[in-house]
């Protein structure tokens, strides 16, 4: 556990360098969740999610590092949202309140913890600005460290 | 979101209304061929000191709406602690989310993408009836609503005046 404290009061500078943050867990245990998200949200920021990464450089182009950090850090935790598609039977919602536009049958759907649903595009855009479910909200971030500790 | 959905999203309000106008205010645009500028008059609200005023109003739309506020700003003059000299307004919807460095503002009072013309222009009517006097924009007008009452009257009574003047 002590090699845990360590990486954990080094997460900006293992962020920075990459792949050295790695170095140091050699034959460890797989990190634990408290610092699991924060090694993975770099990753997954400059790969698997062009859409989220364009809105994220958009609004991080002129931003201190310390910035840039944090919003690579809520990419990784908002790719931790589940996504389902939209069956068109759902009773509870027509239409995405973000871009007011009716969801499509079998279209990509976000599903918060509060149950409230939107267009992944839309909501992803607005989690990097506010972790803040618009409809209710439900804080985004607490709800899914409280779901990481009880799973 | 892309500024054709912007667009599209300001577009559908804009029609919305048109056809079922929402009492207090009227809405269209200033260069019909923006869609991301919009005027608007607001009508003073009753019973309060603006009530028989006609105010004027420009919201400017940035490309990012609704993931960005507008800014809106009072063309008609106008005496309010929430509003500065120039006609800015200052109300917590419109700030942008992110972390309030000062921690006077909620998350839930910020600026969330489910805001429409309709409900800033709600909040914009309900602040004249209501002032914010903890975080006054034209400190002036504070201070003349806390301490002399009357002189504020005075003075928000002569800019409906020059309003109703300026409209007919």
């Amino acid at each position: 556990m002590g090699n845990c404290l360590k990486i954990n009061s080094s997460d900006d500078i293992s962020l920075l360098r990459g792949s050295d943050s790695f170095i140091g867990q050699d034959g460890g245990p797989m990190p634990i969740y408290q610092h699991e998200p924060i090694t993975q949200m770099f990753y997954p920021a400059s790969s698997s999610s062009p859409g989220a990464v364009a809105a994220a450089s958009g609004t991080s182009s002129h931003l201190p590092e310390e910035d840039q950090i944090k919003i690579a850090k809520r990419i990784g935790l908002v790719q931790h949202l589940p996504i389902g598609s939209y069956d068109g039977n759902s009773k509870k919602a027509r239409e995405c309140v973000i871009c007011m536009v009716e969801f499509c049958v079998d279209e990509a759907v976000r599903y918060l913890p509060c149950m409230h649903i939107y267009h992944v595009h839309c909501i992803d855009d607005w989690l990097i600005r506010s972790l803040t479910c618009p409809s209710c909200l439900e804080p985004v971030d607490a709800a899914l460290l409280t779901s990481y500790e009880t799973t | 979101m892309s500024e054709l959905q912007s667009s599209l999203l300001l577009k559908k309000q804009l029609a919305e209304l048109n056809k079922n106008p929402v009492e207090g205010f009227s809405a269209g645009l200033i260069d019909e061929n923006d869609i991301f500028r919009w005027e608007v008059l607001i009508i003073g609200p009753p019973d309060t000191l603006y009530e028989g005023g006609f105010f004027k109003a420009h919201l400017y739309f940035p490309k990012e709406y609704p993931l960005r506020p507008p800014r809106m700003k009072f063309v008609t003059e106008i005496w309010h602690p929430n509003i500065e000299k120039n006609g800015d307004v200052c109300i917590s919807i419109l700030h942008e989310p992110g972390d309030d460095k000062w921690g006077y503002e909620k998350a839930s009072e910020r600026w969330l993408p489910v805001h429409t013309v309709e409900t800033i222009l709600i909040s914009v009517i309900s602040m004249l009836a209501d002032p914010n006097d903890e975080s006054p924009a034209n400190v002036d007008a504070a201070k003349e609503w806390r301490e002399s009452y009357t002189d504020f009257k005075r003075k928000v009574a002569r800019c409906v005046r020059k309003s109703q003047e300026e409209c007919s």
